[in-house]
């Protein structure tokens, strides 16, 4: 399927999903001004007077009794794109046609370029640490430099056999997370594992595994920040200055 | 308020904490234990989800847990980030510290691999000449190891091997399929033992102390749970030279807090143990505090295909299950090249396979996945490493975690011992594949950086001679009489076996001891 008709498709059934949701029952809207709470959280916990009056109690085990209305809700690869910005045009296009060649998409499944994998990729990579960013940056050259002194062609434009030639000879079965470690190496088969998962992962291969009828994908048990998150509350939490290391620090 | 003396303080809520709780409690005494993180709402805290509906697509967030080989974007958030709690090494001396914080520490998360030691490990000098004996044998645990494994509900096969010892188990009287008999009758050509594989069954999917062990403690009224706790120091009372109690701060406000207790047992995990000991002064007299790190390598193996279980002709009788392979090496005859042995993990999946296994790419690999799945069989390593003195950590004072607290610098590598140990396993598995006629498609001969097995052992030592250990083999500390260490910091060697049951069988057997103690006002 190509890129534009298959995006299509997804926005297709985005806004028959939409449809879906306007047909809903509304949601009960309160019945008075009386009903709206007047006193937020922090008020009551500032105020206990306040907190402590009846009707203040009362609405506050209203808004404890709320329950989550159901508001289906999408990815944003849905409806939108990512601007590619950390490969140089050159590279990408390298990165682009790899993508391709690798997961080029069958029976109905999307390949790499359907699924986003490269302008996720140029994402990923753009925020990773230096190491991976060098690791990219010299193979994706590396790519090119083969082809042209190959095929005489640039890899972005070399046909399915010309790749062949310039991937084949540096592909290697491996296990455990333990790639090789020759650099191009390391580069072709983990750059491939990459282009693999960015489109097994994306929201356009499970969309297209529920259009087929199949299982969705990658189901795994996420666990959320925990109560309510060590880096969240060093980050945001009391400053260590409100609690000396040893007594009378501030004499 | 009056500050109230408890009886016994535990620092620490995991597999070994979680056990001093149960024994303690169930005698009478009153027990109040600390963790340092929070306690989890398991239903609130974990959701099924599709990956495509991460922000990462299962990558995670670029470089937020680099040391953690282990976590994916699901389970990021349930490890310690570096980032609030550092720790560093020597350039070129990478370790990966996989810890976690929250009531019931890492408990929840194990593989459930449950083995006891044999005297190959507890007598480990006697038999090779390196480090130093257990000061307790297979003998004097074998009860408690029983009771433990009762309480865990190990599954496992009786197979008469004495470096293997049987325990008290579920009994797992499932057939070979036909695969996994051929590698088995491989094996036995080559005097290589494959036996059924051991695990903790436990309750309702875990075999955690917050399911196992804990609520044993609730149920007698008289364990009192603190989490968000962070202790920054053991403290002693320098007239008795007797621990006399910890301070700790509250995770969210830093507000801190002072406790005193009778008894004080530190159940922190290996190296936070070693740690706060280090940061609070004490228990050093040996001058072994700290050394004699060590762990087991995982990650070199195989991956290989079972022919006849290829298109769609995957059967469980065909092949499917799982094995191990215990320590076969170094046992009666010697080994060239290696102290100690490895035991093997052998899976034999009806599942997919995986196409890193395959030098190809697009429609080609595609065909491959589909011709090949179901007939996967992979070995994986379980090495012991040698906890050489050299091996260890210290105090970093110059950096502190967000806390205040000094972090630890970690200074351990392999030797040859387990480069060649691991080449052994990866050729002999290989060799027993091809004998039972797989397809091996991909060997692997670098085994993880330390640490990455999450059975960091040692630093903290057992031993009846003061000048080196630790403690003793009831795990109470040489200098400071009332404090116990029940983790496996005070494991002399650590055999190639997942230390679980036996880190659980020593609280077990501590936890008598110290309360027998208590009865007599010994302590």
């Amino acid at each position: 399927m190509k890129r534009r008709e298959f995006v299509k498709g997804l926005a297709v059934a985005s806004a028959a999903a939409g449809t879906a949701l306007g047909q809903q029952k509304a949601a009960p809207q309160p019945k008075s001004p009386a009903d709206t709470p007047v006193v937020d959280q922090g008020a009551q916990a500032t105020a206990p007077n306040t907190a402590s009056a009846p009707s203040a109690n009362e609405r506050l085990q209203r808004i404890s009794q709320f329950h989550t209305p159901n508001i289906p809700v999408s990815q944003p690869d849905v409806v939108a794109t990512t601007e590619t910005r950390y490969f140089t045009p050159a590279r990408y296009a390298t990165l682009v046609a790899f993508s391709k060649a690798v997961m080029p998409g069958t029976q109905g499944y999307p390949g790499a370029l359907d699924a986003g994998a490269p302008e996720f990729l140029d994402f990923l990579i753009g925020s990773s640490p230096a190491e991976r960013q060098a690791m990219y940056n010299s193979g994706l050259d590396r790519l090119h430099a083969d082809s042209m002194k190959e095929c005489k062609v640039p890899f972005a434009q070399a046909d399915a056999k010309q790749v062949d030639m310039v991937i084949r000879p540096h592909l290697r079965p491996w296990i455990n997370d333990h790639p090789p470690t020759e650099p191009h190496l390391l580069f072709v088969n983990q750059v491939h594992r990459d282009i693999r998962e960015a489109t097994l992962n994306a929201p356009a291969y499970a969309k297209a595994a529920e259009a087929a009828g199949d299982r969705t994908p990658g189901i795994g048990l996420f666990v959320s920040p925990l109560d309510p998150g060590i880096e969240t509350w060093v980050a945001n939490g009391a400053p260590k200055g409100s609690a000396p290391l040893s007594k009378h620090a501030h004499a | 308020m009056a500050l109230k003396k408890v009886d016994v303080l535990i620092i620490g809520s995991g597999h070994t904490g979680g056990m001093a709780a149960k024994i303690l409690t169930e005698k009478g005494i009153a027990v109040t234990m600390l963790d340092a993180g929070p306690m989890i709402n398991w239903e609130r805290d974990r959701t099924l989800k599709p990956v495509s509906t991460l922000p990462y697509r299962g990558f995670d967030a670029p470089g937020r847990l680099p040391h953690v080989f282990q976590s994916s974007e699901f389970s990021a958030n349930q490890w310690v980030d570096e980032k609030t709690i550092p720790y560093n090494y020597p350039a070129g001396q990478q370790y990966n510290w996989v810890r976690v914080r929250s009531v019931g520490g890492r408990s929840p998360y194990w593989g459930r691999q449950s083995f006891r030691l044999s005297d190959y490990e507890f007598k480990c000098k006697d038999h090779d000449g390196f480090g130093e004996n257990w000061p307790i044998d297979l003998k004097t645990l074998a009860p408690y190891y029983s009771r433990v494994e009762a309480i865990f509900r190990v599954q496992g096969a009786y197979d008469k091997l004495p470096q293997y010892p049987d325990g008290n188990f579920v009994e797992d009287k499932s057939p070979w399929s036909g695969a996994m008999q051929r590698f088995l009758d491989a094996g036995k050509k080559m005097g290589v033992p494959v036996t059924k594989p051991r695990s903790s069954l436990g309750t309702g999917g875990m075999a955690a102390s917050i399911n196992l062990l804990i609520p044993d403690a609730v149920a007698t009224g008289k364990l009192t749970t603190i989490p968000n706790s962070i202790v920054r120091q053991i403290t002693v009372d320098k007239s008795t030279g007797k621990a006399d109690g910890a301070v700790f701060i509250d995770r969210h406000s830093h507000r801190e807090m002072t406790i005193k207790a009778r008894v004080v047992i530190v159940a922190a995990g290996t190296l936070e143990t070693t740690r706060l000991l280090m940061i609070s002064d004490i228990c050093n007299g040996s001058g072994v505090l700290g050394h004699h790190l060590t762990d087991q390598i995982y990650g070199a193996g195989i991956a290989a295909s079972v022919p006849e279980a290829r298109n769609g002709k995957a059967t469980r009788t065909i092949t499917g299950g799982g094995a191990l392979i215990p320590r076969f090496r170094n046992l009666d005859t010697k080994t060239p090249g290696f102290l100690r042995g490895y035991a093997v993990n052998v899976s034999a999946s009806n599942g997919p396979v995986d196409a890193r296994w395959f030098a190809e790419y697009g429609p080609t690999l595609d065909k491959k996945l589909d011709e090949y799945n179901g007939s996967g069989f992979t070995t994986n390593i379980m090495g012991e490493t040698l906890g050489h003195y050299e091996n260890r950590v210290e105090l970093n004072k110059q950096v502190v975690d967000a806390w205040g607290m000094p972090t630890l610098t970690i200074k351990t590598k392999y030797t040859d011992n387990e480069v060649n140990m691991a080449k052994d396993m990866v050729d002999t598995t290989a060799a027993m594949a091809e004998a039972a006629g797989f397809e091996v498609l991909a060997k692997n001969y670098q085994f993880n950086p330390p640490g990455y097995s999450i059975h960091e052992q040692g630093t903290a030592r057992m031993n009846d001679d003061p000048k080196k250990g630790v403690v003793n083999q009831w795990n109470q500390s040489h200098d400071v009489k009332n404090l116990y260490i029940t983790d496996a910091s005070v494991f002399p060697c650590s055999g190639w076996q997942n230390p679980t049951i036996t880190m659980c069988a020593l609280a077990m057997r501590a936890s008598e001891y110290l309360a027998d103690q208590m009865k007599k006002g010994s302590v």
